[in-house]
C-alpha cells in the first residue's frame, strides 16, 4: 500500500547531487534544489502542471508522468498536458477528473462540474446570473449563525464548495508530478487571474491545502506569462499582457529591467472569458430553436449540448470563414445554422471592447500612452481568435507576441516562479501590484481607502481605531475592496473583530490595526493596543470564505477520501494479478500437470480454487497478496520441471 | 552626483566624500556597515553584501530607507535605481527557503521599502511627507484650503456644468488646460517651500499645508470630466 501519496512528507534533498529517474527515463538533475516547487495553472477551462529547474520551464504529462516539450504545439502532447477542470461525481461515490469527467458532461449534466473558478470566493447572490446557465446545482452553504453567504454545489446528496472542488483538481495535478517524479511533491505556485479580489486567492489558496499542497505563492497569471517568455534578457522594456482565458480577462503593464520584472498595473474583469464567448453563441441557438421549433429545450442535457457545440464552433471559426452547426432536438426537429465570421465578430465585439477598455484604463494607471508599449504578449485560449488579435494589435499600433502557446505559457511561468522560491534562479524577480483598492467602512456606509489600486505588493497601512463605550472590549471592524465610494457598491471582504481590549473609558484605548497585503496579495492583519502594549487578537468572519477550521477539516476528509479511493484501485490492482497468476498456473497444470504425481496436483488445484474464492470474497488486499505468493511458491517445483520438460 | 549603487553582491561604491557624508547625515545613528560583513550599507534595513536583513529602526524615515538625501529635489532615476536595488535585496523570494520569522520581515521591510517609494517618487506626496517630517501641521490638523479658493473652485465648477451642458469641447478644454496650468502653479509654490522646510516657520507650513489641501480640489475637477 503506497501511503505517500495522502500524507504530505516535506522531501528535504540533501545537497548533494542526486540524479532520480523517473517513469519514463527522465533524468532530473537534483543537485541545486531542496524541494520540488511546482506551478499550477489552475484555468477555469483546463488545468496544467509544470516545473523548472535552472534551464527552463517544462510542462508534465499525464499518463506516464513524462516531461512534454515546452511550447511544441503537437495535438497530443497538448492534449496530454491539459487536465479539463471538470469534475464528476459519479453515482458510486467514484470521482473522476479531467477528460473523462468532462466525457461525461453531456450525458451528466447534473453530476459534472466544470467553470468552478468562476464561483471560487463568491456569495450566492453575486452569482445569481452565472447559476442559472449552469446545468449543476449551486446552494447557499447552509447558515451556521455567522451570516456567511458561500457557495455550495449540489450534486444528489453531496456538497462540496468550490475549494473543495478545485482540490480535486489540483490532487489530479499533484498525483502527476508525484508519477513524473516517482516522489511526494508537496510545494506548490497557484496562479491566479490578475483581477481576483481577496476572498478569490483565500479560497484557491484553501484549494490547495484541502488537496494537501503547500501553496507557496499565489501568482498573477499575467506576471506568471511574462516570467514564462523570458523577456528579462532584454534590455529595459514596457511589456503589456494581454490574458483572455476561458472565464477571466486580465491586462497586466510591466517593466522589465535585468530579471526584475516589475507590475505597473493591472486592470481586467474577473467575468470575462471564452464561456462568454461561447454563451453568446448559445444564446443565439437557444432563441432561434425556440423560434423555429417552438420546443422548450430548457434541459440540462441540451444546455450542455449547446454548450460543446457552441465551443467547437468558436474554435473552428478562428481557423475557417464559416461555420455549421446541426443539432436534432426532439423527434421531428433539426436545427441548422451557418455563421460567418464576420457575424460571429459582430457578436463578439462588446465582449472585446470591454477588454480594451481594461486595456486603455490600466495604460492610465501606469501613466502610460498605448505607443510606450513594446511587446504585447498574448495569453490565455480566447487570443487564439482572429479577431481578437487584430484588435489587440490595432490598440497598441504592434502586432501581439504569439511565441508561446497561449494556453500552456502561465503554467510554465508558474514552474519559473517556484524555481526563483526554490532557489534554483537567483537573477529573475517578481514586484507585483495590488489590484484592488482597499478600505474600511467609516460612519454612514462611506468607505476610508487605506490602500490603493495598483500599490506594490507587499504593502501596508496603519490605521488607529478607538471604543465608543466605556469598558468595550472588542471593536469590529468592516474591510472592503473595491474602487467605489460607498461601503455597499464594494466587495465586503470579512469582518475583523478586535478582542480583548483592555478595559477603558470610552475613547482612550488607542488601537492600531496594521494592513498587510503580502506578496501573494493576500490581506493579513494585525492589532496592538498602544496604551497597554497588548496585542489584540483578531477573529474574522470571512464573508464568501472559509474558516481555517473549515478547510482544515476538508483537507482530512480528501485525504480520508484519496485513502480509501488509493485502497479501492489497490483492491483492484491486486484481484486482477491474482487472475493473472491463477490463469498461468493453471494453463500448467494442463500441460504438464502429469510430471506431478496425484496429490501434489490435488493440492495446487485445490490451492488454486481457494485462491480464487479468497480474492473474490475478501477486501483485504495485503491478505490476497499473501496468499497469491504462497500459492505462487507451491507452483516452483511445477515451472521448474516444466522447464525442464520442455527443454528436453 | 549620487552615490551609485552597484547590483547585486558588489560593495557599494561611493562616488565622492562629501555626498557620503550627506547621506551619513540623513542617516544619523543607524548602522552604516552590516554587523554580519562589515560592508557598507546605503540603508539601514539590508545588506546588499550579505543579505542580511535588519528591522526597520524607529528613527528611520524614507529618505533614509532608500538610502537617498532628505531633500525636495531628487533625481527619479537615481531614486528608481536605488529603490530597485534594496527592493530586490528585501524581496521575500530571496527568503523563501528562511525561517517564517524571516519571511515575515522580508514580507514587512518590503512594504516599507515600497511605500517609501511610493511617497517619495510623487512630488505632491514628497512635498506632503517633508512637511509631515519638520512639524506640520498635517492633513487632519488643518483641513482649510485658502480662503480665497473655494470661492474660485465654486465658480470653476459652475462654469464646467455650462460647458458641459452646451456641449462646448473647446471650452471644457480650455478649462481643462487652464486647471492643470493651475495645479502645476500651485506645486511650484509648495515645492519652494518645501526645499526650504527646516528653515520656514510654523505660519509659512501651515499655508504649504493649505495650498497641499487645495491641490486636491483641483484633481477633483480634472477627475470630473471622465
Amino acid at each position: 500500500m503506497v501511503d505517500w501519496a495522502c500524507k504530505p512528507v516535506s522531501p528535504r534533498l540533501p545537497r548533494c547531487g542526486i540524479a532520480v529517474t523517473s517513469r519514463l527515463g527522465t533524468t532530473v538533475n537534483m543537485a541545486e534544489s531542496r524541494d520540488i516547487i511546482i506551478g499550477i495553472d489552475l484555468g477555469t477551462t483546463n488545468s496544467l502542471v509544470a516545473w523548472a529547474d535552472a534551464s527552463g520551464p517544462r510542462l508534465i504529462s499525464g499518463a506516464g508522468g513524462g516531461f512534454a516539450a515546452a511550447g511544441a504545439g503537437a495535438a497530443n502532447g497538448a492534449e496530454d498536458v491539459m487536465v479539463p477542470s471538470f469534475v464528476c461525481l459519479e453515482d458510486d461515490g467514484r470521482i473522476v477528473v479531467g477528460s473523462e469527467a468532462r466525457r461525461h458532461a453531456v450525458e451528466k449534466p447534473l453530476a459534472t462540474l466544470y467553470s468552478i473558478k468562476r464561483l471560487m470566493g463568491k456569495g450566492v447572490a453575486e452569482v445569481e446570473e452565472e447559476v442559472r446557465r449552469l446545468p449543476y446545482r449551486v446552494e447557499r452553504l447552509r447558515d451556521d449563525g455567522t451570516g456567511r453567504d458561500v457557495v455550495e454545489v449540489v450534486v444528489g446528496s453531496r456538497r462540496l464548495t468550490p475549494p473543495q472542488v478545485s482540490a480535486l483538481i489540483l490532487a489530479e495535478l499533484k498525483r502527476r508530478a508525484e508519477a513524473h517524479f516517482a516522489r511526494p511533491v508537496v510545494k506548490a505556485v497557484i496562479t491566479v487571474p490578475a483581477h481576483f479580489d481577496d476572498a478569490q486567492r483565500q479560497a484557491t489558496r484553501d484549494a490547495g491545502e484541502i488537496a494537501g499542497l503547500d501553496v507557496v505563492r499565489i501568482v498573477n497569471e499575467p506576471t506568471a506569462a511574462a516570467l514564462a517568455y523570458g523577456l528579462d534578457r532584454a534590455e529595459t522594456a514596457t511589456i503589456a499582457v494581454y490574458d483572455f482565458g476561458g472565464g477571466t480577462f486580465d491586462i497586466s503593464l510591466l517593466r522589465v529591467e535585468e530579471g526584475l520584472f516589475e507590475v505597473l498595473s493591472v486592470d481586467g474583469d474577473t467575468h470575462l472569458g471564452g464561456d462568454d464567448i461561447d454563451r453568446t453563441l448559445m444564446d443565439l441557438f437557444t432563441r432561434e430553436i425556440r423560434e423555429q421549433s417552438g420546443l422548450d429545450i430548457d434541459s440540462p442535457t441540451i444546455r450542455q449540448q449547446l454548450r460543446t457545440l457552441a465551443e467547437q464552433m468558436k474554435i473552428r471559426l478562428s481557423e475557417d470563414a464559416e461555420a455549421h452547426v446541426e443539432i436534432a432536438v426532439g423527434a421531428n426537429f433539426t436545427y441548422r445554422r451557418t455563421i460567418l465570421r464576420q457575424e460571429f465578430e459582430a457578436m463578439i465585439a462588446p465582449l472585446v471592447d470591454r477588454t480594451l477598455e481594461a486595456c486603455r484604463r490600466a495604460l492610465r494607471a501606469a501613466g502610460l500612452e498605448a505607443s510606450a508599449v513594446q511587446q504585447v504578449v498574448m495569453v490565455g485560449g480566447s487570443t487564439r481568435i482572429p479577431y481578437v488579435r487584430r484588435q489587440v494589435g490595432e490598440l497598441f499600433g504592434r502586432r501581439p507576441y504569439t511565441a508561446l502557446n497561449p494556453e500552456q505559457v502561465v503554467a510554465l511561468g508558474a514552474a519559473v516562479q517556484g524555481s526563483i522560491l526554490a532557489g534554483m534562479r537567483q537573477d529573475l524577480l517578481l514586484m507585483d501590484v495590488t489590484p484592488l483598492s482597499l478600505g474600511i467602512e467609516t460612519l454612514g456606509g462611506a468607505v476610508g481607502k487605506l490602500i490603493t489600486a495598483n500599490t506594490r505588493v507587499p504593502c501596508k497601512a496603519v490605521e488607529m481605531f478607538t471604543t465608543f463605550q466605556d469598558g468595550q472590549s472588542a471593536v469590529k471592524i468592516n474591510v472592503l475592496q473595491g474602487e467605489r465610494e460607498l461601503a455597499r457598491d464594494c466587495r465586503c471582504l470579512g469582518v475583523f473583530e478586535l478582542r480583548g481590549v483592555p478595559p477603558m473609558p470610552a475613547g482612550i484605548p488607542k488601537i492600531e490595526v496594521t494592513f498587510l497585503i503580502d506578496s501573494n496579495g493576500i490581506l493579513n492583519v494585525f492589532a496592538k493596543e498602544l496604551r497597554s502594549g497588548q496585542t489584540a487578537s483578531i477573529q474574522i468572519v470571512p464573508s464568501h470564505g472559509l474558516t481555517r477550521e473549515e478547510v482544515r477539516r476538508m483537507q482530512l476528509e480528501a485525504v480520508e477520501h484519496a485513502r480509501e479511493d488509493m485502497s479501492a484501485h489497490h483492491l483492484i490492482d491486486v484481484r486482477t494479478t491474482v487472475e493473472f497468476d491463477l490463469g498461468k498456473a493453471e494453463r500448467m497444470i494442463e500441460q504438464y500437470g502429469d510430471l506431478l504425481d496425484a496429490n501434489e496436483r490435488d493440492r495446487l488445484k485445490r490451492d488454486a480454487a481457494a485462491l480464487r474464492r479468497l480474492a473474490r470474497t475478501s477486501t483485504d488486499a495485503r491478505e490476497i497478496n499473501e496468499k497469491r505468493e504462497q500459492f505462487n511458491r507451491l507452483t516452483i517445483p511445477l515451472a521448474e520441471k516444466a522447464i525442464a520438460a520442455s527443454l528436453k | 552626483m549620487r552615490p551609485r549603487v552597484a547590483s547585486r553582491r558588489r560593495r557599494l561604491t561611493w562616488q565622492t566624500q562629501d555626498e557620503r557624508i550627506e547621506i551619513m547625515s540623513s542617516a544619523q545613528s543607524l548602522p552604516l556597515k552590516c554587523t554580519g560583513c562589515q560592508a557598507e550599507q546605503n540603508t539601514p534595513i539590508v545588506c546588499i553584501g550579505c543579505h542580511t536583513l535588519y528591522p526597520v529602526p524607529q528613527s528611520a524615515d524614507h529618505f533614509t530607507l532608500l538610502g537617498v538625501p532628505r531633500k525636495y529635489d531628487l533625481d527619479e532615476s537615481e531614486l528608481a535605481a536605488s529603490f530597485r536595488s534594496i527592493a530586490r535585496n528585501v524581496h521575500p523570494d530571496r527568503f523563501a527557503d528562511q525561517s517564517e520569522q524571516m519571511r515575515t520581515l522580508a514580507t514587512r521591510l518590503s512594504a516599507e521599502v515600497n511605500r517609501a517609494y511610493q511617497v517619495l517618487r510623487d512630488p505632491v506626496l514628497r512635498a506632503d511627507y517633508l512637511l509631515e517630517l519638520a512639524g506640520g501641521p498635517s492633513a487632519a490638523e488643518e483641513r482649510e484650503a485658502p480662503g480665497e479658493l473655494l470661492m474660485e473652485v465654486m465658480e470653476l465648477r459652475e462654469e464646467l456644468e455650462q460647458a458641459r451642458a452646451r456641449g462646448d469641447r473647446t471650452a471644457l478644454e480650455r478649462m481643462q488646460q487652464a486647471l492643470r496650468t493651475r495645479r502645476r502653479r500651485t506645486l511650484e509654490t509648495i515645492a519652494v517651500v518645501a526645499r526650504e522646510i527646516d528653515s520656514v516657520d510654523e505660519r509659512t507650513r501651515r499655508s504649504m499645508r493649505r495650498a497641499l489641501n487645495s491641490l486636491k480640489y483641483f484633481d477633483n475637477l480634472l477627475a470630473e470630466r471622465a
